[in-house]
């Protein structure tokens, strides 16, 4: 196909256009197309990308930019290939938009490659078949939802739970002590978060390196004021670059990605502009094959490694909404966040009960922590159990084993929260990085009611279990004086 | 509709649990009147009775009665904790229980060898709970005490006592002192002394003022008095315990029926909203599929 055909806008509506090509230079699907001309003093430069052939020589696009401005009859150049992005070690440091321009005002990026952004994912006898733990040092997280190295991780949350907090707190612990490289990649959120979180990532160091974060990390950003198709593709641009830092470096790469909502949602806007039939909740009927081409590429490879973490917002607190329903099923750990804990002003407000994790098994994590996890579990599950109960007839009611699991399940509760990084500004009180092994005895000790005799407030915001009874010891001294 | 049925469920199970609530609040209030007038009626012999002994006391005599002596060291005590067989009352066994085992505490840290007696199923399982050894259990004692089956205890403390097989008798029980006031309290029933001293000291112009003569002789008369005296208190005991109880069994389940109410009606609303959020979006599902194939 020769890349010179060219073609006219027949159509706009909203954030999709039609545009009309000779009959024998008809683009492929997905192919991106240039649209860059002056109307009335304004430049118009706008990537669409090729959705359905409509007949006639017709094809219907979604535009990646602004389709304000845009006019009938402006020519339209097929580019002959899908978008593609920037890939290599120029790119980091740096900041994209969707069509892969940086946007941070640093001039030209120096590129290996340009990689399209549709891919195929990787083919079975190439995955990787290895399953390991990883640390994060968050109490909650490495007792009942452990991360898998080269795994999904997902944190599900209704608005303002702190899903962005969490995985600002992921970013500073995992990239700080991680070799390897890091993708961002904003997708439908805020863009002073975005702002946010690239002015953090140049404060925090890696290690002792003396080096920042942002030296080893690229970010991609589609916002909330982007038009919908941008908001579609942008998790591609960056997942792209996130694949060849995997392929073609070898290294362990980590991809953040918030809100990978925003991705379905975006979808959504773009398939009724498309005109196709609104399924179940009035998304789009694609939702499924649209997630899982996406998903099915973040996956590690014998070759590398591709570590995610990916933010997904709950609509209405509804976890059976389609949406995030669809997304629970790529992940292996599945972090939910309820508003009921973070009502009770406990951080992170990881709902221990509904979050899991497929290695959450003695096979991986090992008989003692796999029984920890579930004792946990089962004093919290029979506490909720109970609640009913002590709502109607009180606490003096319950017979004394049902006390005592009451007594225990509520310093329980309170012993998951934990001081947070990135959170020191707000709180004052420094973050704490708990190692596997202390979290599993603390929570051990609990269980066996070796700290029966602390206040409940005294577990709130601690690391280590020690931690706890100095708290506790202070507060004494803090009531008696 | 995965949420609305669980609600449903939520709301059977909160009204049945209304209605064993409510039940257990009439019953209670039947038996309290009851009881309530069997105590009324024994304190006003116990008041009378402890009047006398207490009058007596005063009186300048040689004689003094066994029961009535104070010893000098305390070495073994007994502590009679008086509890309810069944549950649904509220705090009324936990404050019994919390001052025993602050009792206890007291107890070990004198160092007087205790036994220890429980009446009522609760006590007697939140004791086994806290692995506390107790030496003798009763479970016969309902709501209406009566008086023989409390005086067979009686009489083996009075027993015991005179030989000096214990010098001191401890109740841990809720004591009645009006409608709306009970008191969990640990009084010491043997010796007497405490008793009469208290009696004494409330009406002292008046006991003063009594002066009795003696027909047989003082001794007769104490042998029959005091004894009847430390029956009638024990005894007492055991009517305060009974409509204390079902005074906290009324109050914790009007509690418990209107908590029970609240709930039910927060989890009907709940339901209804669910219900009508899942109509309206089916309704707008239909509608839009509809309007997508125009």
């Amino acid at each position: 196909m020769s890349d010179a055909s060219t073609g006219a806008v027949s159509q706009i509506i909203g954030s999709t256009f039609d545009a009309e090509f000779p009959e024998d230079k008809l683009p492929e699907i997905y192919n991106a197309l240039k649209i860059d001309e002056t109307v009335k003093g304004i430049e118009i430069n706008v990537t669409g990308e090729v959705q359905q052939h409509l007949g006639g020589g017709k094809v219907r696009c979604v535009a990646l930019g602004s389709t304000d401005g845009m006019v009938r009859g402006m020519t339209v150049t097929d580019t002959g290939a899908p978008l593609s992005v920037p890939v290599g070690k120029g790119t980091l440091g740096r900041v994209f938009n969707v069509t892969g321009d940086a946007i941070d005002g640093r001039g030209e990026v120096d590129h290996d490659d340009r990689w399209a952004i549709h891919r195929h994912p990787p083919k079975l006898e190439d995955l990787s078949a290895k399953t390991e733990l990883f640390e994060t040092g968050i109490k909650v997280v490495d007792l009942l939802t452990p991360f898998v190295r080269g795994g999904k991780a997902g944190l599900f949350g209704g608005a303002g739970l702190g899903k962005t907090v969490i995985l600002t707190e992921l970013i500073a612990r995992i990239a700080s002590a991680h070799g390897g490289y890091s993708v961002f990649a904003g997708v439908g959120e805020r863009t002073r978060e975005g702002n946010d979180l690239w002015l953090e990532m140049q404060e925090t160091k890696i290690g002792d390196t003396g080096r920042s974060v942002i030296e080893q990390t690229c970010m991609v950003f589609g916002q909330m004021n982007e038009p919908p198709g941008a908001r579609l593709r942008v998790a591609l641009s960056a997942l792209t670059m996130a694949e060849w830092f995997r392929d073609a470096t070898g290294s362990d790469t980590l991809l953040f990605v918030d809100n990978i909502f925003r991705f379905s949602q975006a979808g959504s806007e773009v398939s009724a502009l498309l005109g196709r039939m609104p399924s179940a909740v009035g998304y789009q009927p694609t939702l499924g094959t649209e997630l899982g081409e996406l998903q099915e590429r973040i996956t590690s490879t014998s070759n590398g490694a591709i570590t995610s973490v990916q933010a997904v917002y709950v609509p209405a607190d509804d976890p059976t909404d389609p949406a995030p329903a669809t997304a629970f099923s790529h992940l292996d750990a599945f972090i939910y966040l309820e508003r009921k804990i973070s009502e009770k002003g406990i951080y992170p407000a990881i709902d221990p009960l509904a979050s899991s994790s497929r290695i959450l098994d003695p096979q991986y994590v090992g008989e003692r922590h796999y029984n920890i996890a579930r004792r946990v579990q089962q004093t919290l599950q029979r506490y909720r159990e109970l609640q009913d109960i002590i709502a109607i007839l009180g606490v003096d009611e319950l017979s004394e084993d049902d006390k005592m699991i009451v007594h225990r399940a509520r310093r329980i509760e309170r012993f998951l929260s934990q001081p947070f990084l990135v959170a020191e500004v707000f709180t004052g009180k420094a973050g704490k990085i708990t190692p596997m092994e202390e979290t599993i005895r603390s929570f051990e000790e609990i269980c066996d009611g070796k700290w029966d005799h602390l206040s409940e407030a005294a577990f709130m915001y601690v690391g280590a279990i020690e931690e706890a009874e100095e708290q506790h010891k202070k507060m004494q001294a803090e009531s008696g004086s | 509709m995965a949420n609305a049925r669980s609600l449903v469920k939520r709301l059977k199970s909160v009204r049945n649990i209304r209605k064993i609530t409510r039940t257990m609040e009439l019953i209670a209030t039947g038996r309290f009147k009851k009881a309530m007038d069997r105590a009324t009626e024994a304190a006003a012999y116990t008041k009378k009775i402890s009047e006398i002994v207490g009058d007596l006391g005063q009186a300048d005599l040689k004689f003094s009665h066994p029961l009535l002596e104070q010893r000098p060291e305390t070495k073994r005590s007994v502590l009679l904790v008086l509890t309810s067989n069944r549950g649904l009352c509220g705090g009324y066994n936990g404050s019994v229980l919390r001052n025993t085992l602050r009792h206890f505490q007291k107890l070990k840290e004198t160092g007087i060898e205790y036994t220890l007696e429980v009446s009522g199923k609760r006590g007697i399982k939140f004791l086994n709970f806290q692995q506390i050894a107790i030496d003798r259990t009763y479970t016969h004692f309902e709501d209406k005490p009566t008086f023989t089956e409390v005086d067979e205890l009686g009489k083996r403390f009075v027993e015991d006592f005179v030989a000096g097989r214990i010098d001191r008798l401890d109740v841990s029980y809720t004591s009645f002192e009006s409608i709306s006031r009970q008191n969990a309290v640990v009084e010491t029933i043997l010796p007497l002394a405490g008793l009469g001293s208290e009696t004494d000291s409330k009406d002292e112009s008046r006991s003063a003022a009594v002066d009795y003569e003696f027909q047989p002789s003082p001794k007769e008369i104490l042998e029959e008095l005091v004894p009847a005296a430390f029956r009638a208190r024990l005894f007492k005991c055991f009517l305060d315990a009974a409509v204390s109880e079902q005074i906290a069994r009324m109050v914790a389940m009007k509690g418990a029926t209107e908590n029970a109410d609240e709930m039910a009606g927060t989890l009907k609303q709940q339901y209804n909203r669910a219900r009508q959020a899942a109509i309206t979006s089916e309704l707008a599902e239909i509608i839009g599929g509809a309007a997508a194939l125009e």
